[in-house]
């Protein structure tokens, strides 16, 4: 490509973009931080603009928050488990697909049928599922471990119910790695696949050597993307265990709404986000820099 | 030959076992949506008395003699229907061209430049509940509230993201070598994107505004915050479980109802998904 950008395209590239984010998302990302470093309340009766400095104090303040340090290594753990889950499910599935299955049509509008879905919609779902009288132990386990199975009560063990958590996240999101995947692979020209196929290689070798590194670019946005959702995982823990028992499920977006808008400590909530967010940002700098280089 | 089989065998047992994964909830679904009210929580997988009164209260929310008591603060679900529409509609086409256009600039050459980029990534990172109260602040101040512009911009300013990387992803996956033939033959930059690089990225076009528009169909937490009157359909949609009593074969059937949409437009897309690199463009 030469060098020098065509004037049309340096326009089109930037100027858009940069009038939808400075638009909508500038004024009030500055508010927020503006929030994390005042002391203010909605129930304080005062506007927010007239509220006193609090410093950092928001800041110190999480630091000793030891609900936060938990829910935030809860969280942490929960997209390890539930990213490279929905990922290689996604993959295994993108790649039998790949095949001419007959109806295959059919079967991926199936696949792709918990997206359809508002997560909170899921939630209700699992939650009704996984009720000690729900379909899950009445009809499923009670095949397998007999009348027993109705003593399970999914929600009122830390474990069980962090289980429910991941199994919701799991089925609602490998189809959107699925989908990433499958259409990428599908996009990857049919000439290439051809060449090699006519030099003898195997459909696998095919796969591992010539359609996966292809879309290498493709699959770390979709780790990234879904892994950035993941660590903001809400819906269902707040319908379903409502972070029970006790705060032993709470992740860092349940805890940020209950500070926001169940406590109205909306200064406190600020600075709590600002941190995650940093700690995001170092968790994922290497991730982010492979994106942001040009190939 | 024999290795052939037993592989297949098995890639044919994952795909019915991911399948009946995907189904197995979303039968429970449907069989809760013709559920009468006093058998919702009856783990039983058929309804024992089968009945439409759920998808009667969603349109017409007077009627449905049981729910009464409940439905006085519901509008029938059409109207939020046709709005989440709009607003997603609208949402898609803005983040798809906005993202294409940034997309391409940033794979080919080193527009908008990596601050820009990274601020993208940076929307998806905050915690949706601590960004409402400044938006709210904000939308107050440009009376945005309870007004789908206000949400179209919203969602298209957080989900124009998912548009600009997976178009990334799609364009980075294109031969460079084509689009510069086509320079070197005379064609103006613009020419090229809409002659070669569009008919490229199809597929990514077209995976990229699903889920621009699925994110958009689907958002509750803004929508619930920034609407009074002018509700979205996940908003109506929670509605019967958490504003109105435990509704839960209501909402099953609201649910049900407002996939269809995306579902359809989920099947049509697919065709696309695939023909992106088919045509001859380049000869031998």
């Amino acid at each position: 490509m030469p060098e020098k950008i065509p004037r049309s395209v340096a326009v089109l590239s930037s100027v858009p973009l940069n009038l939808l984010l400075n638009g909508v998302l500038i004024i009030p990302f500055i508010i927020m931080i503006y929030l994390a470093f005042i002391k203010w309340s909605p129930l304080m009766g005062i506007e927010w603009w007239r509220a006193p400095f609090a410093g950092i104090s928001n800041f110190q303040r999480a630091f000793s928050d030891s609900r936060f340090i938990d829910s935030l290594g809860r969280t942490v753990l929960f997209t390890a488990i539930v990213v490279p889950l929905e990922f290689f499910i996604g993959l295994i599935l993108a790649y039998i697909l790949q095949k001419p299955i007959k109806g295959r049509k059919y079967l991926i509008s199936i696949l792709i049928y918990p997206l359809m879905l508002p997560p909170v919609v899921v939630a209700t779902v699992f939650y009704l599922f996984f009720q000690p009288y729900g379909p899950v132990n009445n009809i499923f386990l009670r095949y397998i471990m007999g009348p027993s199975a109705l003593d399970i009560y999914w929600f009122l063990n830390p474990s069980l119910a962090f289980i429910t958590i991941i199994i919701a996240d799991v089925w609602q999101w490998t189809p959107f790695m699925f989908l990433i995947l499958y259409s990428g692979l599908s996009a990857v020209p049919r000439r290439l696949v051809e060449a090699a196929e006519v030099l003898g290689a195997s459909g696998w070798t095919i796969f591992w050597r010539i359609r996966l590194p292809l879309i290498r670019q493709l699959i770390m946005v979709a780790l990234i993307l879904r892994s950035l959702e993941a660590f903001k995982v809400f819906d269902y823990i707040y319908v379903m265990t409502g972070g029970g028992p006790g705060t032993s499920t709470e992740s860092v977006s349940l805890y940020i709404y209950r500070l926001a808008i169940l406590y109205s400590d909306i200064s406190y909530a600020a600075a709590v986000s600002l941190i995650v967010l940093v700690i995001i940002l170092l968790v994922s700098r290497f991730a982010i820099r492979f994106l942001l280089e040009r190939r | 030959m024999v290795r052939n089989y037993i592989s297949n065998i098995l890639l044919w047992l994952i795909l019915v076992v991911a399948i009946i994964w995907t189904l197995i909830p979303v039968i429970w679904m449907i069989s809760l949506s013709f559920k009468p009210y006093g058998e919702w929580r009856t783990p039983s997988l058929l309804p024992q008395k089968p009945t439409l009164d759920n998808y009667i209260m969603l349109f017409w929310p007077k009627s449905a003699s049981v729910f009464i008591a409940y439905t006085a603060l519901l509008e029938p679900i059409t109207d939020s229907l046709i709005r989440s529409l709009i607003v997603s509609v609208l949402a898609t086409l803005i983040a798809v061209i906005i993202g294409f256009f940034t997309a391409y600039g940033a794979s080919r050459y080193n527009s908008p430049g990596p601050f820009t980029l990274f601020f993208t990534l940076l929307t998806r990172m905050l915690p949706p509940a601590t960004f409402v109260t400044p938006i709210v602040i904000y939308y107050t101040t440009l009376n945005l509230l309870d007004n789908i512009i206000g949400l179209v911009l919203l969602y298209s300013a957080t989900t124009v993201t998912y548009a600009i990387w997976i178009l990334k992803g799609f364009i980075d996956a294109i031969p460079v070598e084509w689009e510069e033939a086509a320079l070197i033959e005379g064609a103006k930059p613009l020419q090229v994107i809409f002659r070669v690089v569009i008919p490229l990225a199809r597929p990514g076009l077209v995976v990229s505004g699903l889920f621009v528009f699925l994110m958009s169909w689907t958002e509750l937490l803004f929508a619930l915050v920034l609407t009074r009157i002018n509700i979205t359909l996940p908003v109506q949609i929670s509605m019967y479980v958490t504003a109105v009593g435990a509704l839960w074969g209501v909402q099953a059937a609201a649910a049900l109802l407002g996939s269809l949409i995306p579902m359809i437009v989920g099947y049509l897309i697919q065709r696309h998904l695939i023909t992106g690199f088919t045509f001859g463009l380049v000869r031998g």
